[in-house]
């Protein structure tokens, strides 16, 4: 059995890292009920994974761990535990029980979506710039990775870009072959339009999957 | 912005942001409206190091355990994000709820180590107060406490008022008054009077301070109308099973330095190591009960969800009852797969045997502190550990499937020889001996000592407070003594650091006043972080010395008479000086003090009411 629960990282929380993120939850666990599962070995540890990680600095409502359990739970209770072992700025907004054969949210994660709140003088021209490069077929970008530097054509990795006010949405190709990053995509934007004078704040608000049909749905729904 | 969101904009551009985040799990929140009195209590060190320190979850949990107060933790920022909150106009705030300090009642200041108290100048600095408490009119009357308190007076010039000893009761006995105080509408000066009865207060500003031609102190009075004693006794807390202690923690999301339930089994230690100050100002010994520990491992572990505990004192295997303790936690914590460990010295086998089952530490480091490399200047320290036991620990150990051990000794004790100093050398030699005694088939591969060497410095309350500090010279020489002759021998290390950080350590730890002057001058220079290596400056700090003009050789290697009126002579540790003067003889002729467990030694602590009975 499995639980996976969907939870926010918010306010000054956004800049714990991710390692920082998984030794806390480790411990936040131990302060809940659950029958979580151990690993086997030297250190025994709580058998979680995380569905993707969140960079330092971003805020999400939409982050998702996954946990195995010995045995089945009641989920409200589920929820009601994990809730008084996190701060309020790590908020759990609901949890869902799978059986061991539910795919691994990694496997399965393809996109996700952002939103990018733009303050300054020069945010107007960077909204004013979406629609220029949503008509490209190739924007060439260089994208950091553990090996190095690459040159990719982020274009074909941006699914969607949309105004809203003062924010971008984005949806973005987020699988381990495929990744274009908000702030990437927000500095190509920003270079295009030759702005420099603006200030961002990223905010992931869905993790997305496909079903078997191809369309796309929620990780969480899958 | 608001304060906050400048706070959150430099956090991309500083190392460790974890370090100014706040809002832990644990973290205590109130209402600024539903309290009256705002402590922040401050640790002088980083977020890591201060996370880590027992004295001020004690505090934490004690104060707010309060419906009137609410006390929030600040820590130094690190170099990178003081000059960053400097070049953005952020003052000192506080984790919980990001208030700058200098709107706070009361600062709290914990002094844990002498080279952390450029890091007070910083902090007062930073929090846009001024650095003389005589030039302070308004914000937070500072207070400091903790073992470096003894002896307060190269900070007297800062510091509104100190708190000598234990903190669950005088803590509270100065925010009663405070808030009395804050109602009364009178004047700033008057709280400083208002204080100066309770155990443990020392006003400094009370007190007039005459010199003698030759630099020593004449006289240290109380001024008339003040109220002040002529001698401060400690706050002292008999009863540690009734005392609050934390039954809940903040969990850090960085890694800490100690990142596990710290549980405090005793307070002072019998033993009379006649180096050792928390040895003499921590007296008398006070157990916490066998059931209040079952019950507080129990809340803890519930409240953090930390995997380890650890039972902490100074002497931990001195408990009365370590066995039956170790067992049963052992036992009710098996399950939960928490971990219990204690210091790894003087655990006899079956103790072990018991502990070995859930510790996680690998089985790689031995730590013995055999403090001196001969006999007879163990018997001067009054170390009562013999060569006999400490190569059966060893043996022990190695026959356990220990490889590696690590050794602690002090160079430059009071009546140290050369010869001494090689017996570090002679004993590292032994040990390595004991380790191929051990038939192959018996031991673990990889044998490693690791010698390490600090300098010793001369601390107030303790039989060597006379002495004077062995000089750079004769520590380098003999550094290079042992250094040579350890290099010869085949998987030994030898660890040494350079004399300068402790030399400046000794000039603090048995300055007087005019030390203040010292401080001030090297934190102008820029002096921040001393303790860290990559942060100190010796010589800005020789430079500090020059321009104020005070020597630091007449604090630091000179030995003072026995009859000089000594910095701290106003304040009472507990022990008395006729105890010190008496160890002092005692210790040059190499005679043994027992462990007071066995009998009184006469230290002086039963002066105080409901001590050791």
């Amino acid at each position: 059995m499995r639980i996976i629960y969907e939870f926010g990282k918010k306010g000054r929380l956004r800049f714990i890292s991710h390692l920082d993120l998984q030794r806390f939850m480790m411990r936040a666990l131990r302060r809940t009920d659950l029958p979580v599962a151990y690993s086997h070995g030297f250190n025994p540890h709580p058998q979680m994974s995380f569905a993707s990680a969140l960079a330092m600095g971003w805020s999400s409502d939409a982050e998702l761990m996954d946990i195995r359990l010995t045995e089945s739970v009641d989920p409200a209770h589920a929820l009601e535990q994990m809730r008084a072992a996190l701060p309020p700025e790590m908020p759990v907004h609901r949890c869902r029980l799978v059986d061991d054969k539910h795919p691994a949210l990694m496997a399965r994660l393809e996109m996700a979506d952002y939103r990018v709140e733009l303050a300054g003088p020069d945010a107007a021209k960077i909204i004013a710039g979406i629609d220029g490069y949503m008509a490209e077929d190739t924007v060439m970008a260089v994208r950091k990775t553990k090996s190095g530097e690459k040159e990719v054509n982020i274009r074909p990795l941006t699914i969607s870009l949309k105004a809203e006010g003062n924010a971008l949405l984005m949806r973005l190709m987020l699988t381990p072959e495929d990744t274009l990053k908000p702030d990437l995509l927000l500095g190509v934007l920003a270079q295009r339009a030759n702005a420099a004078d603006y200030e961002s704040a990223i905010f992931r608000t869905a993790l997305l999957a496909r079903d078997d049909r191809g369309g796309i749905v929620g990780l969480m729904e899958l | 912005m608001t304060l906050s969101d400048k706070i959150d904009s430099l956090m991309m551009q500083v190392e460790k942001p974890v370090r100014y985040v706040g809002g832990e799990f644990g973290s205590i929140m109130k209402k600024p409206e539903d309290v009256s009195v705002r402590y922040a209590f401050l640790f002088p060190d980083t977020y890591e190091v201060g996370m880590s320190h027992l004295g001020m979850k004690i505090l934490y949990h004690t104060i707010n355990k309060r419906e009137d107060a609410w006390c929030e933790r600040v820590f130094s920022p690190w170099v990178d994000m003081e000059q960053k909150m400097r070049e953005n106009d952020i003052p000192l705030f506080t984790l919980e709820s990001r208030t700058p300090v200098r709107e706070f009642d009361l600062l709290g200041i914990t002094l844990q180590y002498e080279m952390s108290y450029t890091n007070i100048l910083s902090a007062l600095d930073l929090a846009g107060l001024p650095l003389r408490a005589a030039d302070r009119e308004e914000g937070p009357f500072v207070v400091c406490g903790g073992p470096c308190a003894y002896n307060p007076e190269p900070l007297a010039p800062f510091v509104d008022f100190f708190v000598l000893g234990d903190g669950e009761v005088s803590t509270h006995q100065y925010i009663d008054v405070y808030k009395a105080w804050k109602a009364s509408g009178r004047p700033r000066g008057d709280f400083l009077k208002m204080i100066v009865g309770i155990q443990g207060v020392y006003v400094p500003s009370f007190y007039d301070v005459s010199y003698n031609d030759d630099g020593t102190i004449r006289s240290v009075v109380p001024k008339p109308g003040t109220g002040a004693p002529a001698l401060v006794m400690k706050a002292l807390v008999n009863d540690l099973t009734a005392a609050d202690y934390p039954e809940r923690l903040i969990v850090p999301y960085g890694e800490v330095v100690h990142n596990r339930i710290m549980l405090e089994i005793f307070r002072g230690c019998t033993r009379g190591c006649r180096f050792c100050q928390a040895g003499m100002i921590y007296r008398p010994v006070r157990e916490r009960s066998m059931e209040r520990l079952l019950e507080l491992a129990e809340r803890l572990v519930n409240a953090t969800g930390y995997d380890e505990i650890s039972l902490m004192s100074l002497s931990s295997g001195d408990y009365s009852c370590l066995p039956d303790l170790a067992r049963e936690m052992v036992q009710r914590f098996y399950e939960k797969r928490v971990a219990i460990s204690l210091p790894s010295q003087r655990i006899d086998n079956f103790l072990a045997d018991t502990l070995k089952e859930t510790q996680k530490v690998k089985k790689t480091g031995l730590t013995l502190a055999p403090e001196a490399g001969t006999q007879r200047l163990r018997d001067v320290i009054n170390k009562g550990v013999t060569e006999e036991d400490l190569m059966r620990s060893v043996r022990d150990a190695f026959e356990q499937g220990w490889s590696s051990v690590k050794l602690y000794f002090m160079l430059g004790l009071p009546t140290e020889t050369d010869e001494d100093a090689m017996g570090i050398v002679d004993l590292a030699e032994k040990v390595r001996a004991v380790y191929f005694s051990v038939p192959k088939t018996q031991r673990a591969p990889g044998f490693r000592v690791t010698v390490s060497a600090s300098v010793f410095v001369p601390k107030p309350f303790t039989p060597f407070q006379w002495c004077g500090q062995l000089g750079a010279e004769d520590v380098i020489r003999r550094q290079q003594m042992i250094r040579q002759a350890i290099s010869r021998l085949k998987g030994v290390d030898f660890k040494y650091h350079a004399p300068d950080l402790s030399f400046l350590e000794a000039t603090f730890a048995l300055g007087d006043r005019r030390m203040g002057d010292v401080l001030e001058r090297a934190y102008r220079l820029g002096c921040r972080f001393d303790g860290w290596n990559d942060q100190f400056r010796f010589d800005l700090w020789l430079k500090a010395f020059e321009e104020t003009g005070v020597d630091p050789d007449f604090y630091a290697t000179r030995a003072k008479a026995l009859d000089e009126r000594l910095p701290w002579d106003h304040l009472d540790a507990g022990v008395s000086k006729e105890f010190l003067l008496c160890e002092w003889a005692k210790a040059q002729r190499g005679e043994l003090t027992h462990d007071c467990r066995k009998g009184c030694v006469g230290c002086g602590v039963k002066r105080y009411e409901g001590a050791c009975v």
